[in-house]
């Protein structure tokens, strides 16, 4: 394989790890339940540059969560357009992300350790 | 170049074909949600760019319709309906795949849902009935074809709910929102989509069907479970209350002693064998359901 194809393998690899985590903690800072394109606003608004992931993948995820009990979500009309499904963090939600943002920075602790000293040529 | 919502749903739906429709009904359902509160945003509430230009920049962030419909086939891997079997990881003998039955969550969900479905099946036979004879009645009087939508829209919400009731107990991978429609369309064109789309005609012939086959689904269980259960209890009828096993008429029947430990190994095993069939049944019927229930089109 070439290189980009590699990385490309390891950019989607870490992008999938983080995304619950992401959406996670966007929806424990709000009080009010969120829609999927606000979500995607959100994190489009925190990260600088060009965001990270296609706001398109953030539904399955947010499915996904779901179903396995860390958001939970329900249906309203909006006045104009579809329907919007709601989505709020519940109380394993809370808890799963703090044992998340215990490890995440155990993590990032240590490959930041490993990785000093890396040269660039 | 994807020139409105509906263009980029067309496209996204041919290519997640060969997925499961369930997963095409969710995906669309989402991109729509999004798409067009994107769009919202983007324009305020007076139109003052074509929205073809205010598209391109939504979509290069929500994702062309190739990346979305890899996501979604990668999630789908992943995200099981919640009794769905899982292949078992060794082998077991035949002896204990018939035994484990007892213990197997999706036959007590297909056991559950095949003895409610008369009860469901009355509810929708009485709906599609009622509703069907009432709108022919009175389609020849102005109110006669409203009548007939606010029939057909509620067979579609029923369709689905019944959806999800179908995966939740027998394991079928169902839709979990509602049939995309054309928004764009003015009411007319989505009058005339509601009764020229097979899954609403589909859907109706369902909830006649439910009534003779949840029937039948309830008499045979009803006779299964309560003879294996009378032959488990045989010692018991026999012995303490003093009660033969069967009565046909006039005539009693008592089961010699020697007999008795086979009648209650024999209840058992005709009780693992209605839970076996249970799960066969369970299994036509969610093929059944998904083939009427779902919008292909």
């Amino acid at each position: 394989m070439e290189v980009t194809k590699l990385t490309k393998k390891f950019e989607k690899e870490m992008k999938s790890g983080t995304a619950s985590l992401v959406v996670l903690s966007v929806l424990a800072k709000t009080k009010e339940p969120m829609y999927g394109y606000l979500i995607a606003k959100q994190i489009e608004a925190e990260s600088e540059d060009t965001p990270l992931v296609k706001q398109g993948t953030l539904y399955p995820v947010l499915r996904s969560m779901e179903s396995s009990g860390l958001l939970e979500s329900q249906v309203e009309p909006s006045t104009s357009g579809p329907p919007r499904r709601y989505y709020q963090i519940t109380e394993l939600g809370r808890k799963s992300l703090m044992e998340w943002i215990a490890i995440w920075n155990e993590i990032r602790d240590f490959v930041e350790a490993s990785l000093e000293g890396v040269s660039h040529d | 170049m994807i020139e409105s919502v509906d263009a980029y749903l067309t496209q996204l739906r041919k290519e997640l074909a060969g997925c499961d429709p369930a997963t095409i009904q969710d995906a669309l359902a989402d991109a729509e949600e999004h798409l067009r509160n994107a769009l919202e945003q983007a324009y305020g509430h007076e139109k003052t760019e074509p929205e073809a230009a205010a598209l391109i920049s939504i979509i290069d962030k929500y994702g062309s319709p190739e990346e979305i419909a890899t996501a979604y086939r990668e999630i789908e891997t992943l995200t099981q309906p919640a009794l769905a079997e899982r292949k078992p990881v060794r082998r077991k003998s035949p002896l204990n795949r018939f035994l484990s039955v007892f213990t197997d969550a999706s036959a007590w969900g297909a056991l559950l849902y095949l003895m409610f479905s008369m009860i469901t099946g009355i509810v929708y036979f009485t709906w599609a009935i009622t509703g069907l004879s009432l709108s022919l009645g009175l389609l020849v009087l102005v109110i006669g074809l409203p009548f007939t939508v606010l029939f057909l829209l509620s067979v579609r919400s029923i369709a689905l709910v019944e959806g999800r009731i179908v995966e939740a107990l027998l394991g079928v991978r169902m839709p979990r929102r509602p049939l995309f429609t054309n928004r764009d369309a003015g009411w007319w064109e989505q009058v005339k989509s509601l009764f020229s789309e097979r899954c609403t005609w589909t859907a109706v012939i369902y909830m006649i069907l439910q009534l003779p086959l949840g029937t039948l689904y309830f008499t045979i269980f009803t006779c299964l479970i309560s003879a294996s259960l009378a032959f488990m209890a045989s010692p018991i009828l026999e012995f303490i209350i003093d009660e033969p096993l069967i009565w046909l008429g006039e005539m009693a029947y008592h089961i010699p002693v020697w007999l008795m430990p086979l009648a209650v190994v024999g209840g058992f095993v005709l009780f693992l064998t209605a839970m076996h069939m249970a799960k066969l049944i369970a299994r036509a019927h969610g093929a059944l359901a998904k083939t009427l229930l779902l919008g292909t089109r």
